[in-house]
């Protein structure tokens, strides 16, 4: 089929969404958290996968890597706000140095592009440190995911790395995130491990303390849940955005909103002006600002910093 | 094949060919000669040598932490050691000779003597970078002259980070690869717990 569905846009009711058996009650056993995590992933993998619903892919893996950064740089004990770390990486000059919280942005926006089957790709990536068992790691994960599912592999993967090295966190959910990008077929990883996760339970999984598995397996199937929620907002905010694109005249609006489409935080003085960023399309500062205001305006977008200037905008309901 | 096309490209480049593979040497020569390179090439290098750099020198196959732990092995009891520091190895002498070193008080100007109040600027950008030069006043209760400042940015312990959102949009200060590599440091997370005293900060 190569033409869209017009009535599916209209009807936002349609958004898969999770039953609230899975959110409500807590979690206290292996089955219940197996269970849930298997409805939670099919809701995740419709919301993902199928272009018809709409959400924006490259979008909702950049806000989950802003997400992902603020929960390793937690985990490492820098405790950097999740604003502290977005300005860090988009007020620096190209060329400068992007700090700690900078770089650990930049981690995780370089992970969610890795390809997920290029295993060599990815021990690049994470350093010469660890790279020579990334691939056993991969290919252990492969295979336990084919017999205790995905989630099991999350957590497995974590303690494999983390005993290989107590302070790489962020390698860990990382791969943690490969493996179950290719547990479920996923083009994208989705740093979606992270995100709940604690230094604590961290701890008590390489420990091998009681209950650790199930524990750490819970936080991850809370951020499934929240990632859920979010790919949910984001279709909703994308869909409202490219009802009034059509309304926004100023020249190169069509590249400008398809800039909001991908990137959580738009810098009109940076990436809109003087050219749009990944276009050759030209916009002046002056028409940047305008353009975000207008979008303001119009409630599409919204102001991320609370600043009167250096101002960064995204998309908002 | 592959090996014939990679050989080749050096030669359309116009420079000699450095031959990395050294096919017809036999294996365990091979190896020995890959080693010294790589000692050579740390040995010349007064910085850290990444391991990309070093893969250069070395055949395709060849591991360069091997080699590394080989040459390692052959530096027990020799008066410096193969260290790794900030993501790559550096020949630096062992601490136990440091006041031998300084009897001797040949190094001249490739110590990176401190004043106190460098030592302590440095310190302040290492726990709070990014910070600008308002947020280091706001520490010491006193402007940071921006001499001090070029200083350690001309030893290479600090770089300019991100834009403080402020008027005027002033850099902040981040500390980079050879400040690691300086005080023995693996990543910013080897920092001292810092002593929080009652009202400080």
């Amino acid at each position: 089929m190569t033409y869209q569905l017009a009535t599916i846009l209209d009807d936002l009711t349609t958004l898969p969404q999770l039953p609230a058996w899975v959110t409500s009650g807590r979690v206290e056993t292996p089955e219940t958290v197996a269970f849930r995590s298997g409805a939670a992933l099919t809701v995740l993998d419709q919301l993902v996968s199928d272009p018809r619903y709409g959400v924006p892919a490259k979008l909702l893996a950049n806000r989950l890597a802003l997400r992902a950064a603020t929960a390793t740089s937690k985990l490492e004990g820098r405790l950097a706000r999740e604003a502290d770390i977005r300005d860090a990486y988009h007020l620096t000059p190209p060329g400068e140095a992007w700090g700690p919280d900078g770089d650990l942005l930049a981690f995780w926006r370089a992970g969610v592009r890795l390809r997920v089957g290029r295993t060599g790709e990815i021990a690049d990536f994470v350093g010469a440190d660890v790279a020579g068992e990334v691939g056993v790691w991969l290919d252990a994960g492969q295979e336990r995911a084919r017999t205790h599912g995905p989630l099991a592999v999350c957590a497995s993967v974590l303690r494999a790395v983390l005993d290989a090295d107590d302070r790489a966190e962020r390698t860990a959910c990382l791969l943690s995130d490969v493996v179950l990008a290719r547990a479920l077929n996923w083009k994208q990883v989705l740093p979606v491990t992270a995100q709940r996760l604690t230094k604590a339970a961290l701890r008590d999984l390489t420990a091998e303390g009681q209950g650790a598995d199930l524990a750490v397996e819970g936080r991850i199937l809370e951020s499934f849940e929240e990632s859920i929620r979010l790919a949910r907002d984001l279709a909703r905010c994308a869909a409202a955005l490219r009802t009034v694109a059509p309304k926004l005249r100023s020249k190169g609006s069509a590249a400008a909103v398809d800039l909001f489409l991908t990137e959580d935080a738009v810098a009109p003085s940076s990436m809109l002006s003087p050219r749009i960023r990944g276009t050759s399309i030209p916009m002046t500062d002056r028409a940047a600002r305008r353009f975000c205001d207008r979008l303001v305006e119009l409630g599409v977008a919204r102001e991320l910093t609370g600043r009167p200037t250096f101002r960064l905008y995204g998309i908002a309901p | 094949m592959t090996a014939a096309t990679r050989k080749r490209k050096p030669v359309d480049e116009g420079g000699t060919v450095f031959d990395r593979e050294l096919d017809d040497l036999p294996q365990e020569l091979r190896w020995r000669e890959w080693m010294r390179r790589v000692e050579a090439v740390l040995f010349a290098s007064a910085t850290p040598v990444g391991r990309d750099d070093l893969a250069r020198i070395v055949g395709q196959g060849a591991s360069v932490e091997m080699l590394i732990d080989d040459i390692q092995a052959e530096l027990i009891g020799r008066p410096y050691e193969l260290a790794q520091v900030a993501g790559g190895w550096v020949f630096r002498t062992k601490t136990q000779f440091a006041e031998a070193i300084k009897a001797a008080a040949a190094l001249g100007e490739q110590t990176l003597a401190f004043t106190e109040m460098e030592m302590g600027v440095l310190c302040a950008i290492a726990y709070h970078q990014p910070i600008d030069r308002a947020g280091l006043a706001d520490i010491f209760g006193k402007e940071i002259s921006r001499d001090l400042l070029a200083r350690l940015r001309y030893k290479d312990l600090i770089a300019s980070g991100p834009r403080s959102p402020r008027p005027g949009a002033p850099h902040t200060f981040v500390t980079t690869e050879t400040f690691l590599a300086t005080f023995d440091l693996q990543s910013l997370r080897d920092l001292p717990e810092p002593e929080l005293g009652g009202e400080s900060i």
